[in-house]
């Protein structure tokens, strides 16, 4: 701060105004709180039938669901995050015809809505079959975790994709360099620090999967929404219900984040010289970033 | 052996229509130390790495020890050829000791504990013995170029390419990277370089290779070039640096 005060003292104009620029961000960011915070407590005051939120039957319905989810989200995260690996590296194959079916593939289910595909996959697929046919008698949960590996498969390649354009070119020069063959290379040298590059990104996406689910009431998944909507409909009472999908949710998205936090912790190598540009405050008058140059 | 150990045979090289390098011929003798000097853009870099075909070739040949480059297996050229690069490329997701280890345990196959304790003589003679442990970020540039020198010693390399290694350095840390490659030459390992340091190029070369245009224009030994060289060119290069 004491930077500040000389800064001051010199008749910096714009400094001012960095600081007018700061006060108004922290006026508008408090009243966005008290806003919210007031809405909320009115709401959870009022509204929440507190007998009916912590009532046995209830709070079973919801665990059901919460772990049903929690099921589908690992085997697709997992599935999916392992397809990406296959979708990114065949995104920078030297072949063509694969570099092409990994691009188009990519495409197609980035381009369709995830809710399309949970069309396609639950009430089209079994088409296929004749009437009666079909070996799966439940082919709801079945066809989510399809749909959303496929989905996210495409989100997580590319974002592996971009975390090896990422690496220099310099580090699959001197692993080629050393005799090392360019598959060897890749998982020796480029891959490691391509995920690491990726992890945010793939982090990310994989938080989207979590809400993605919600998706599934549509195919009749028994899932936190469907959950909801039951008692809804039921109950005439949204609020109740509702406090519970918000905390479920958050309990698995905010655990998430921890995961992919203390996964990008272990694999940041001591390098000073790779921090990934950490914007100070508008206040700060000469940025630490000016070293990176 | 008879002839000389790498041997730059009428190259030709193009990037699309630009051609980089018009037939050049560069002969290095076992143990003997060739610096490649001249301004920037006129091949020099480009000629190391075709010599381990980083680049390929459109015309011409190039020979290790009497063996086209070009026709051999290149992941097995690669292995007698070291190289370091200006810009380090240290692999910065592992120690200095493992960046060093890497290529003998997983191409050579050398048992982990082998190829590690090799690896910890090489930090040693590059001085860097107590940073063994280090990763490449914690590392200065000098340091860190060491540290490239050895990885690229650990393949017990033929010849050693240095393209403008010392560069991308402050100039507090050019000595000691310089210092390590005069060891080297001490030691007798046959090496080329590229390099604007024309003091180090006086003292460490046995032979002066300067370029301009992709051309060879002058390749004599050391001594004389710096005292009279004997092209136009070499004498105008020269002037424009003393």
């Amino acid at each position: 701060m004491a930077t500040q005060t000389e800064s001051e003292s010199s008749g910096g104009g714009v400094l001012m105004r960095d600081r007018l620029v700061k006060r108004v961000g922290e006026v508008a960011a408090g009243g966005f709180v008290l806003a919210i915070g007031g809405l909320l407590a009115w709401i959870l005051s009022t509204q929440v039938d507190y007998s009916l939120l912590a009532s046995p039957l209830i709070a079973r319905r919801f665990a059901e669901a919460f772990f049903l989810v929690i099921q589908i989200v690992v085997i697709s995260s997992l599935l999916s995050v392992s397809l990406g690996v296959l979708v990114g590296l065949g995104r920078i194959s030297t072949s063509n015809v694969t570099g092409r079916i990994a691009k188009g593939y990519v495409e197609f289910f980035r381009g369709t809505p995830l809710l399309f595909q949970l069309f396609v996959i639950y009430f089209g697929v079994p088409r296929l079959w004749a009437t009666g046919e079909f070996p799966f008698t439940d082919w709801a949960i079945p066809a989510a975790i399809i749909g959303l590996t496929l989905n996210h498969g495409a989100y997580v390649g590319e974002a592996i994709r971009g975390g090896i354009d990422a690496v220099p070119n310099g580090q699959m020069e001197a692993a080629r360099s050393l005799g090392m063959s360019r598959v060897m290379a890749l998982r020796q040298v480029v891959l490691p620090q391509a995920w690491r590059n990726a992890l945010a990104a793939i982090g990310n996406d994989q938080i989207i999967l979590v809400k993605d689910t919600s998706l599934l009431t549509v195919i009749a998944v028994p899932e936190i929404m469907s959950v909801f909507r039951n008692i809804n409909s039921n109950q005439l009472d949204p609020w109740t219900p509702l406090v519970w999908v918000c905390v479920l949710y958050l309990a698995i998205t905010m655990s998430m984040s921890q995961l992919v936090n203390g996964l990008e912790r272990r694999s940041d190598w001591g390098s000073d010289s790779r921090m990934f540009g950490r914007l100070s405050g508008l206040g700060s008058g000469d940025d630490d970033g000016g070293e990176e140059a | 052996m008879t002839g000389p150990l790498v041997e730059f045979d009428g190259v030709d090289k193009s990037f699309g229509d630009t051609q980089v390098l018009y037939d050049v011929d560069v002969d290095v003798d076992e143990g003997e130390v060739v610096v490649v000097i001249g301004p920037s853009g006129s091949g020099k870099s480009t000629l190391l790495r075709c010599a381990n075909r980083l680049e390929e070739i459109q015309g011409g040949d190039i020979r290790l020890d009497g063996r086209s480059v070009i026709e051999t297996d290149v992941n097995e050229i690669r292995q007698q050829i070291g190289m370091v690069f200006q810009s380090f490329n240290l692999f910065p997701h592992k120690t200095a000791l493992e960046n060093v280890a890497l290529a003998p345990e997983k191409v050579k196959g050398e048992p982990e504990g082998e190829a590690k304790r090799a690896a910890s003589d090489l930090l040693d003679q590059v001085g860097l013995a107590d940073q063994a442990e280090s990763h490449p970020g914690a590392l200065s540039g000098g340091q860190q170029q060491r540290v490239a020198i050895a990885r690229a010693l650990a393949m017990e390399p033929r010849v050693m390419l240095f393209d403008e290694v010392t560069s991308a350095l402050d100039p507090e840390l050019v000595g000691e990277v310089l210092d390590v490659i005069e060891g080297l030459a001490a030691d007798g390992m046959t090496m080329v370089l590229v390099t604007h340091e024309m003091g180090f190029a006086r003292e460490v070369g046995d032979r002066i290779v300067l370029m301009a245009d992709g051309r060879v224009v002058e390749r004599t030994e050391t001594r004389s070039f710096f005292d009279e060289p004997s092209t136009d060119r070499g004498q105008q290069f020269l002037s424009r640096l003393l």
